[in-house]
């Protein structure tokens, strides 16, 4: 495809990966609140990750009802290989792109 | 507190929530809104934040416009644009609405005056209390003032200007004022002019330069400077045709030769003095009597430096006059000086009634928008089952609400430009029929801004009508109402019912504001001015040139004057006054009297200084109480002799006899002492609702300079309107060269001094009856929908033997109820409101009973009206028919 993947894209699906089972819309917004230090809106969330799946990125599948989401079922993502395919170029141009700067920014 | 109840998400945007989300994903959206909900947001945040945050969810949700895999949510799948989709809406939109023209008419016409009449509000409040003046950085330009002993501001002397404008180091450039009203003799016939003596960098202080020329320079405002003159862009046009070689050139002000250098731009608006002409330099001779430190007649003006606020400007002049009371103890009543932010100054008076006008407008607004509100509702319930069948083939609750929208925007976009177009005509109105004395009149206009306000305002009523509806067609299960065949619509009922309890409140509330009003003008008329205004003809007569140089010359004129408008046939009296009452003049001295020393006589009161003719008092139908009036033998040369009224004699011998007794006037320590011969009634000078004022009456003769501007009134047998042009040539038959200015009767004199207070009446009275009006027919409109709704009910009542009365009482019952709701809503509302106008209220408190009680049973009497056509219908439904229409 050689799409390349914005920088929220790689979050949530890093996010993704993070979670495995688990992952749906409140524990990815969890999630990114967490370790990336963002505070995103559940709507933002739910944009990428309709675009990712649109780009047959990541896959749904509908999850079990619980109480606390007043009887709701939820929406599970999960990543498909194409998705960490694309996950793992981008992170390794990324690394190639930052070898040996640490200590350029560490002087 | 939240033991009992735990928070939950807000219903209201969760309903919109479930509208908005595209079916795919409605339950994984909501279920995961209300997870977040509870488990992260509500722990972290607390009940209040967390239903914030919800809302704030639900609103990006929906305006985000989701690119979700839309599925089967759509009716069009095929990918259509949103502007498709759009336009396919407005085309349905726009057909449904000319499908029902009456409803549109009504619908249109409803928002239409809300908006219209907001927007003409808008648009004359716009540059009195929110656009910038028209001055580079005009935040940054202070009025400076004196205090009074009672802490309110004053004039300022030229000495203590002088020392301001020598020793603060927080003002780029400050400037006096002075007035000055000259004749104008070099062109065609004399005129007399407004104009104002400045100090030279007044033009500085307001960042704005003459257009053709130049400004002042330092050396100019000397006292034996060269004579110069700038003149504005109005009186340049009017007087020299607009001749662009004008600068440079001579022209003759009150006798003297002055050089004209410089035009302002037609652009340049003179907020200080929006009369202003032309200027000069104040050219003030310090060696003069009226240079004394306590000679306050100058206003002063000034601008701040870059980085200096006002607070510490405040502190700075604060200290400076703390030295002026060390250095002259005797000279300043009180300490500290008063900065004022132009705008502040200027609007001052009128801010609170232009606030009370745009509250009322903005009420109005809101029961239009909830009158359009029930149109839409009853019309959505009527339309219902062609909902549920769109629904039903398919079409998505978002794509129905859309649709529903759409049709309320542009119901309010047709009713936007129509009320744009009504507040263009009706600006026109508001600016002929606005009393004269507003602040920057001149710059009222429908610009880019007014355009905006106008399509912001119809934006928000547009939704703000449409939303209700919509979301009551989108969420009600209109399944089952196909079933039901779309006749029980009890839910839009009682909505309906709220927005007419609102409606009925809202109205009481604009109501209110207006008889409280009424009642307060009532009372203002009602006041007694003092003097008789009934056959009295005033107007101002103004000497200049050469001749009139000596005080002599001046008084002579006057004397000549007088006897000849006395000699005409049909006047009956006639007297001169250097100030005339409700005029709009005002004239103080302080008044010093014998064996009552004040250690500081600046702490001695001041009286209004009428310099009179003989026979004035008796010409105004002021009444002696005690003592005797002013003659002619009370000349220059005789002993000095001065009537006070009631509230000075009061005020200064309470318990007293103060004939006989002896004072000063001005300077507490030279000049004549004048003996008290007299105490007459009490004049409203300032305006009806002033509180009385210390006054005396000086014999014009007597005093220590000729003024050369008296007011000359005239009690006439005959209508004193015509006696006006008999009085001029009189007057000019003395010396044909000198101007005469404000003709008016005495009554149109008291009329204007309270025009603004009857043109807010006016304002309040217009919205009051539109919104009674929308009120009646918001109640109307419930109710005669009710009765069709209840049709089979009230059948079968009829059929198991209700009378026609019992049957009408119904109907009424309902209305009333309806009534004595909004009533008690509204009373209570107004009750916390009207405070807001108590400070333009007189005579009347602003929770007065009668008011109250009379507003709200004309508000009952209304919706008894509006109850009596349904009622009557009810009453002469068939029982038959209404039985069979409804198997």
């Amino acid at each position: 495809m050689g799409s390349t993947l914005g920088e929220f894209e790689q979050l949530v699906l890093l996010a993704l990966v993070r979670l495995g089972d688990d992952a749906y819309g409140v524990t990815v917004r969890r999630e990114l609140e967490k370790r990336a230090a963002r505070s995103v809106s559940l709507a933002t969330v739910y944009t990428t990750l309709a675009r990712l799946e649109a780009k047959g990125l990541v896959d749904t599948r509908v999850g079990e009802p619980t109480p606390q989401r007043g009887g709701r079922r939820k929406k599970h993502y999960v990543i498909v290989p194409a998705g960490r395919r694309a996950l793992r170029d981008t992170l390794r141009t990324l690394r190639r792109m930052t070898s040996g700067l640490d200590a350029v920014w560490d002087a | 507190m939240s033991d009992g109840r735990r928070p939950r998400p807000p219903a209201l945007a969760r309903r919109l929530l479930e509208c908005v989300a595209p079916r795919a994903m409605r339950e994984a959206l909501v279920g995961d809104l209300e997870e977040a909900f509870y488990a992260d947001v509500l722990p972290a945040r607390g009940a209040m934040r967390a239903r914030a945050w919800y809302w704030r969810e639900t609103i990006r949700v929906a305006v985000m416009r989701l690119p979700f895999v839309e599925g089967e949510d759509d009716v069009v799948s095929t990918g259509d644009s949103s502007m498709q989709l759009l336009a396919a809406d407005l085309r349905f939109a726009v057909r449904m609405l000319a499908r029902r023209p009456g409803f549109s008419l009504l619908a249109i016409l409803t928002l239409a005056v809300g908006i219209g009449a907001t927007t003409a509000i808008f648009s004359v409040l716009d540059p009195m209390l929110f656009r910038a003046l028209p001055y580079p950085d005009a935040g940054r330009i202070l009025t400076v003032w004196e205090r009074d002993h009672d802490g309110s501001e004053s004039n300022v002397g030229f000495a203590t200007f002088t020392d301001i404008a020598r020793d603060n180091k927080s003002l780029v450039a400050v400037a006096a004022i002075g007035s000055w009203q000259t004749v104008m003799t070099s062109t065609a016939e004399p005129e007399r002019l407004e104009g104002e003596r400045v100090s030279y960098g007044y033009f500085d202080v307001l960042g704005v330069q003459p257009v053709l020329g130049r400004a002042f320079r330092a050396d100019e405002d000397a006292p034996n400077a060269p004579r110069v003159v700038v003149l504005s862009d109005g009186l340049w046009r009017r007087r020299f045709g607009g001749d662009p070689s004008l600068v440079g050139k001579p022209v003759t002000l009150g006798g003297n030769p002055y050089t004209v250098i410089g035009v302002m731009a037609k652009s340049f608006e003179n907020v200080l003095g929006p009369r202003t002409q032309m200027w000069t330099p104040l050219r003030y001779d310090a060696s003069l009597a009226w240079a004394c430190r306590t000679c306050r007649h100058l206003r002063a003006v000034g601008r701040l430096k870059p980085a200096v606020d006002a607070a510490s400007a405040r502190r700075e002049l604060d200290q400076l006059s703390a030295n002026l009371i060390r250095a002259y103890p005797n000279d300043y009543p009180a300490s500290g000086f008063a900065l004022v932010p132009v705008r502040d100054w200027m609007t001052r008076a009128v801010r609170p009634a232009l606030l009370a006008v745009f509250g009322a407008v903005a009420l109005l607004l809101v029961i239009a928008c909830a009158n359009v509100t029930s149109l839409l509702l009853a019309r959505a319930a009527q339309r219902e089952s062609e909902f549920a069948v769109r629904i039903a083939l398919g079409a998505g609750h978002r794509r129905v609400l859309r649709q529903l929208l759409t049709e309320s925007v542009l119901l309010a976009a047709v009713g936007g430009a129509a009320g744009f177009a009504l507040a263009y005509a009706g600006l026109v109105l508001l600016v002929r029929l606005g009393p004269a004395d507003l602040p920057r009149l001149d710059a009222i206009t429908v610009d880019a801004r007014v355009l905006a306000f106008a399509i912001v305002v119809t934006a928000l009523a547009g939704i703000a009508s449409g939303l209700a509806p919509a979301l009551h067609v989108a969420r009600g299960d209109l399944q089952s109402s196909i079933r039901r065949a779309g006749h029980r619509t009890g839910g839009s009922t009682r909505t309906r019912s709220m927005l007419v309890v609102g409606e009925m409140a809202l109205a009481l509330v604009l109501l209110v504001g207006t008889g409280l009003l009424l009642r307060s003008l009532g009372r203002l008329l009602g006041v007694n001015p003092g003097v008789d205004p009934n056959h009295l003809l005033t107007m101002e007569v103004q000497v200049s040139g050469a001749k009139y140089r000596n005080d002599t010359a001046v008084r002579a004129f006057f004397d000549d004057a007088l006897r000849a408008v006395r000699a005409i046939p049909g006047v009956d009296r006639a007297g001169l006054a250097s100030q005339l009452p409700l005029g709009g003049n005002f004239d103080s001295y302080g008044v010093h009297i014998e064996l009552k020393p004040n250690a500081n006589p600046e702490l001695d009161p001041s009286a209004m200084r009428y310099a009179v003719s003989a026979d004035y008092l008796e010409t105004m139908r002021i009444p002696v109480k005690r003592g005797r009036s002013l003659t002619a033998q009370d000349a220059a040369g005789a002993p000095e002799v001065l009537v006070i009224n009631e509230t000075f004699a009061r005020h200064m011998w309470p318990g007293d006899d103060p004939i006989g007794k002896r004072v000063r006037v001005g300077a507490p320590d030279k000049g004549a002492w004048f003996t008290i011969v007299g105490i007459a009634g009490d004049v409203q000078h300032v305006s009806l609702d002033a509180a009385r004022a210390d006054q005396m009456y000086i014999p014009e003769a007597q005093w220590r300079f000729a003024d050369d501007a008296l007011t000359l009134v005239v009690r006439t047998r005959g209508d004193p309107a015509e006696m006006a042009s008999a009085v001029r040539s009189a007057v000019w038959s003395v010396d044909k060269d000198q101007a005469i200015t404000s003709v008016a009767t005495m009554e149109k004199v008291l009329a204007a001094s309270t025009a603004r207070r009857r043109f807010l009446l006016m304002l309040f009275e217009l919205f009051a009856v539109v919104a009674l009006a929308l009120a009646a027919a918001g109640t109307y409109g419930v109710l005669s929908g009710s009765v069709a709704q209840r049709a089979r009910e009230i059948g079968i009542r009829a059929a198991l033997g209700a009378t026609r009365g019992d049957i009408l009482r119904l109907v009424v019952r309902q209305g009333v109820g309806l009534a004595v709701a909004g009533i008690a809503i509204g009373t209570a509302a107004a009750l916390a409101l009207s405070r807001a106008i108590a400070g333009l209220l007189f005579g009347v408190t602003a929770t007065d009973p009668l008011t109250f009680a009379a507003v709200a049973t004309i508000l009952l009497a209304v919706a008894l009206a509006a109850c009596a056509v349904p009622a009557w219908r009810a009453a002469r439904l068939d029982p038959v028919v209404a039985l069979r229409s409804e198997t």
